[in-house]
């Protein structure tokens, strides 16, 4: 049983009259794994920049082995062993890894003069210490892969004696081999007596990895519980405060047509995936998963006119088309919701009105081509209420909008467009549970009503409750087909996809 | 976005920069009649205002739907020398050589418009095709525009149009400029297609982000070239009053509009990173730049510190929409937390 | 395996563009390459190359700075002036004044930029015309001609290293403005390579809400560049005076764009972070060569502007079309 390392005792924090945390403590031991979890707006990443010493609280204390926390910067934290990795990794694109990894050394140090052999050797150790050798020195950032600028940015966390390493949502961007990857890592810096400090949303990798689990709910803590005590169900109870019922999606054989909605024949993109063939019924909401790196979104964007495969067919209702841009397949009626809501999705700061209709302008349009103000206006309006996105005004700009607001504006913006294939690429990451469902149902609605519902997703769990077909993907090959979601279990597809990666058949 | 509505009884304005403009128009308006009434509200003071608004004033559209965008038109200046000289060349020669002034003017306008374009298409290749930053591509290309205007005339300025055109920028109709009224003209034009169209929608959506209107199945080539091509031929236009006025054209005529028509942009409310902006705002913007300079004028201060006075109004108005910003985030803040309806 | 990284730096071509138009110059006109015109160009062209380094600076933080010309005219004026009104005949006194001035005015474009984050072309645009209404409204207008120039600053301009013989007993040799240049050079690529102020500025221009979360400092940095720019400027500005005999007011104004165009074509990148002192002074070398020798060929100076136009024009194409070109193997090889 070890002391502990980090105490947060009853630290509140205000901005601007809004309280982001309120009376908050957390014990963290010498190297022990902690989670820390919670929905958007929960106040996760506060806290971590009140411990990172980025902001100052309004009251309590931190406390970091045994001695109190008094000055408020950044660089106070720091030299008590504290090192922040943020989602963004904070990584230097156009320096090299040397560099990169030995800057906080080169800031700590306070000399004016640098020294390249000691960055050099610096950097050099600091891989070897996580036996991460083989990443060029001389490398710039920007062409490394995203999991190995995510090891560059533990190692740079280790070169400052790190003793409390806190990671903000690592595992987002990253396929499942580099997750375990990064896990071994954090494992062998446990073993060091290093502690870790992680933010996630992903409950199967929290279960994997973490000793103990805080839970922030509105800026409290809701508990703190060793993870053996949890399971799956008991912990988004006592993440929303409700008991969610997951039902799974049964697909309605009515609607079932000769001519399939959407069909997918042989498509190829070298490097990014082969010999796809899938069909879409209507009516069927089809789940696409596996790893990331596997090909799901890269599909999508072709079937959307993004990223143009190099053979292939796609028909729809029996009909060849050709698909070269976005605004093709809107014509023929297909939707996209992109993974990346922030930016790929919206316009932060345009008003919700108008990133609503931008993808029906021609519906306002008269005979001389110009719109149709009041229309434009009633369009915005109908469609904030139908999805009800809770605002005042929907001519406030969408980045005044929760995240699960402002998916439902992104939802709405495809759904003015009347498709008839609507694609989902990660519709609920980022999203708080409760919004979550509510978005599940919307699109479960959709399906019913005879649109054609592709679902890509990473949680197995989410794909298994809403699709009731599901394909599975690796490494851009369909590797298997399950015709009915609800003969499978998600242990079994874990199986089944991990199996295939490990495997190392490639495509 | 939006236009500016207002009623007499309560001025209600939709974006509350132009209600500032506004009120700042107005002061100035009333400090500098009161201050020397005879000399600013004389005939000659307003007419020579509006004499010299309009060739500015298709300067200021253009760079005003460039930066939108997001972007950025250094040549302007340029393409209007070289749409003038070449004009100019048609309208002096003509007289030489016994065409009739109608088709002189005719052709000469003709042309204009078909350069400005074609200067337009170049300036939206580079920028939509081939991904040039647009304050590269148009830094390259207003030396290319200027550099065929001084090659055509070898620096010497052309002179000598047939009467006719010299009505464009010289005469009035119904006591009003004529000059004056195509402007007010393409102004209106300009702000229908900024609130009213596919095209000037995306525009302000491709401003914003040009990945998100991408992924919004915006055609972001297509409004760039448009866009473009629309600032090329505002400022072809724009040279046509010019030349017309002065009854002459000289390469390098005008390089001061630029940082001018920068200034009048940012002032009207633009954002420099693209995405809004309005022409009721750019034209209160204008209405201050020429009404400070013409009490600069009566004053009797000499060009230089007119110089520095713009210099210095830009920073001060960025300063301010600065601060101004600052204070909004603050307010959304609140908002977003507690959903609360803030009136401005 | 050496000479395989040397073609992919953008600089080894511009190198070669630059080598095959002094061929066809000399071809043309054998004037052209020979030792005594080669330190001529040196000579003309240092001034231009000073200033393009300190635009190289600010284009690494990330910025762009259009005063840069204005600063330097400033400096040269007033600096000329006090001398005149003084009667103090020294040019390390011009070199002085102009420097404090450059560095002045640059404090006030970083303040500007710093606090109040403000894009750093627009707000240049404005300081500029800010700075140079000031300079005429309230210094002057009054061209200085060289007869009443001090003669410190008119024998300046004859110092001279490495003096060569000409067979008819006069000589020739390289110049000190040359000198100043590559000590102004060596000093930069010793503050961006061995200082940590320099690898800063490397950083803010690379990731700069990065280098706010690892501990730099922006502001004193962002300060750093355009101090130091500054200083640059106002040195160019009494180098330019010594070059000319002249001092105008008037002058070098309208010349920074060709001067970012050479900074931009000798590989540095717009958005900042990356490029080189070796491509900048290439760059400028270009357009150098370009402005002084269509001559040469034959086209008298109204070709200048639209050839340098054309050059840009191109320049650009090129880089940015290759940009695109590898941007999408770069994504179809890593599957992202």
């Amino acid at each position: 049983m070890s002391e502990a390392f980090l105490e947060v005792k009853n630290i509140s924090k205000s901005f601007v009259g809004v309280t982001a945390l309120e009376d908050v403590s957390l014990t963290i031991r010498k190297g022990e794994i902690h989670c820390l979890i919670g929905e958007n707006g929960s106040g996760k990443s506060t806290l971590i920049k009140i411990i990172g010493g980025v902001y100052r609280a309004d009251s309590g204390t931190i406390t970091i082995e045994g001695k109190e926390l008094y000055k408020v910067q950044a660089i106070e934290s720091i030299r008590s062993g504290v090192q922040i990795i943020y989602q963004d990794l904070s990584l230097f694109p156009n320096l090299t890894v040397a560099e990169n990894i030995s800057i906080n050394q080169m800031l700590e140090s306070n000399q004016q003069k640098v020294n390249w052999k000691q960055i050099r050797e610096t950097s050099k150790k600091a891989l070897e210490e996580i036996g991460e050798s083989n990443i060029p020195l001389d490398e710039r950032v920007e062409n490394l892969s995203m999991a190995n600028k995510q090891i560059i940015a533990i190692s740079r966390a280790l070169t400052q004696n790190a003793k409390l390493i806190i990671m903000d949502e690592p595992t987002s961007a990253i396929t499942k081999e580099e997750v375990d990857h990064l896990f071994s890592i954090i494992l062998k810096l446990k073993k060091r007596g290093l502690s870790i400090l992680f933010v996630s949303h992903k409950l199967s990798e929290v279960f994997e990895i973490s000793e103990n689990i805080t839970i922030l709910r509105d800026g409290k803590k809701v508990g703190q519980y060793p993870t053996a005590d949890l399971d799956h169900d008991k912990l988004i109870y006592i993440m929303t405060g409700c008991k969610l019922e997951f039902s799974p999606y049964i697909y309605n054989k009515k609607l079932r047509q000769e001519k399939p909605l959407l069909e997918v024949l042989s498509m190829s993109k070298i490097n990014q995936f082969s010999d796809i063939n899938f069909t879409l019924q209507k009516g069927e909401i089809l789940g696409i998963t596996g790893l990331i790196g596997s090909g799901r979104t890269e599909i999508a964007q072709a079937l959307f006119g993004l990223n143009r495969p190099d053979s292939g067919e796609i028909w729809m209702n029996g009909e060849l088309t050709d698909i070269k841009n976005p605004e093709d397949a809107i014509n023929n009626g297909i939707a996209l919701l992109p993974e990346d809501r922030l930016n790929q999705g919206l316009f932060d700061f345009q008003s919700i009105s108008d990133n609503i209709i931008v993808t029906i302008l021609k519906k306002f349009l008269n005979k001389m081509g110009l719109m149709n103000s009041a229309k434009r206006r009633k369009a915005g309006n109908d469609w904030v209420e139908k999805l009800k996105i809770k605002t005042p005004n929907s001519f406030n700009p969408v980045n005044s909008l929760s995240g699960g607001n402002q998916q439902r504006v992104v939802l709405a913006k495809w759904l003015a467009t009347s498709p008839k294939v609507f694609i989902l690429d990660g519709p609920t990451i980022g999203i708080d549970i409760g919004s979550k469902h509510t978005i599940h149902n919307i699109i479960r609605k959709l399906a019913e009503e005879g649109m054609g519902i592709i679902m890509i997703s990473d949680e197995i769990q989410e794909i298994l409750d809403n699709c009731n077909r599901v394909i599975l993907m690796s490494k851009g090959r369909i590797i298997k087909e399950i015709k009915d979601s609800r003969t499978t279990n998600s242990d079994e597809l874990f199986e089944i996809i991990t199996k295939d990666t490990a495997a190392g058949v490639n495509a | 976005m939006g236009s500016a509505v207002f009623s007499l009884k309560r001025l209600k304005f939709k974006n509350p920069k132009n209600k500032v403009l506004f009120i700042i128009m107005i002061s100035i308006v009333l400090v500098m009649s009161i201050a020397m009434p005879s000399k600013f509200l004389s005939g000659i003071n307003i007419q020579s205002m509006a004499s010299q608004f309009p060739e500015f004033g298709f300067l200021a559209l253009a760079m005003m739907l460039a930066m939108i965008t997001g972007g950025i038109d250094l040549s302007v200046v340029s393409i209007a020398n070289l749409t003038g000289v070449i004009a100019a060349m048609i309208l002096s020669g003509s007289l030489d050589n016994g065409m009739p002034d109608g088709t002189a003017i005719f052709l000469a306008i003709v042309v204009i418009i078909a350069i400005s374009t074609l200067c337009g298409l170049m300036n939206g290749a580079l920028i939509a095709f081939i991904g040039v930053p647009p304050i590269l591509a148009t830094l390259g290309t207003q030396g290319l525009f200027m550099g065929i205007a001084i090659v055509l005339t070898k620096g010497h300025s052309i002179s000598g149009f047939p009467e006719q055109f010299m009505v464009i920028g010289n005469n009035n109709f119904l006591g009003i400029p004529i000059s004056f009224i195509l402007f007010i003209f393409a102004a209106f034009l300009v702000s229908t297609l900024l609130t009213r169209t596919k095209q000037g929608f995306s525009m302000f959506m491709v401003g914003s982000s040009p990945v998100v209107s991408r992924f919004s199945g915006v055609n972001n080539t297509k409004v760039l070239i448009i866009t473009y091509m629309t600032t090329a031929i505002l400022a072809g236009l724009a040279s046509v009053i010019m030349i017309s006025r002065v009854n002459s054209m000289r390469p390098g005529y005008g390089t001061v509009y630029l940082l001018q028509a920068i200034l009048v942009v940012v002032l009207g409310g633009v954002d420099p990173d693209g995405g809004f902006g309005n022409v009721p705002g750019l034209i209160m913007g204008i209405f201050i730049l020429q009404l400070t300079q013409s009490g600069l004028n009566i004053l009797a201060f000499s060009p230089f510190f007119k110089k520095f006075m713009w210099g210095f109004a830009l920073l001060l108005v960025m300063v301010l929409n600065h601060l101004l910003q600052k204070r909004n985030d603050k307010k959304k803040i609140l908002q977003k937390k507690n959903n609360i309806v803030v009136t401005e | 395996m050496k000479i395989k990284q040397l073609f992919s730096h953008n600089e080894t071509y511009l190198m070669m563009i630059v080598i095959v138009f002094s061929l066809v110059l000399t071809i043309i006109n054998p004037v052209f390459f020979t030792l005594e015109n080669m330190f001529d160009l040196l000579r003309s062209s240092s001034g231009t190359a000073i200033l393009a380094v300190g635009v190289f600076l600010v284009l690494l933080s990330g910025g762009i700075d259009v005063s840069c010309t204005t600063i330097a005219i400033a400096g040269q004026y007033i600096s000329v002036n006090v001398l005149i009104a003084s009667g103090i005949d020294s040019i390390g006194l011009a070199f002085l004044i102009s420097i404090l001035i450059g560095v002045s005015l640059g404090a006030v474009n970083a303040y500007l930029i710093s606090t109040f984050n403000l894009p750093t072309l627009i707000t240049t645009l404005g300081t500029s015309s800010l700075f140079h209404g000031l300079l005429l409204e309230f210094v002057g207008t009054k061209a200085v001609n060289v007869g009443d120039l001090p003669e410190s600053i008119k024998a300046f301009a004859k110092v001279q290293i490495l003096n060569i013989n000409r067979p008819d007993g006069t000589s020739y040799g390289l110049s000190i403005f040359f000198v100043i240049l590559v000590a102004i050079v060596l000093v930069t690529w010793i503050i961006l390579k061995y200082t940590m102020i320099g690898r800063g500025i490397y950083a803010i221009g690379g990731n700069r809400e990065a280098a706010k979360r690892t501990g730099y400092n922006v502001k004193k940095i962002q300060f750093f560049v355009y101090c130091y720019a500054g200083l640059i400027a106002g040195v160019m500005g009494v180098l330019h005076l010594s070059l000319i005999r002249y001092s105008n007011p008037t002058y070098l104004v309208g010349k920074e764009l060709n001067i970012i165009a050479a900074v931009v074509l000798g590989g540095t990148k717009i958005s900042g972070g990356s490029g080189t002192l070796t491509g900048t002074l290439i760059g400028v070398a270009l357009i150098t060569i370009l402005e002084k020798n269509l001559i040469l060929i034959g086209l008298s100076s109204y070709w200048q502007k639209f050839f340098i136009g054309l050059i840009i024009v191109l320049g650009v194409t090129i880089t940015y079309a290759q940009n695109k070109i590898s941007t999408r193997r770069n994504l179809a090889m890593r599957g992202a």
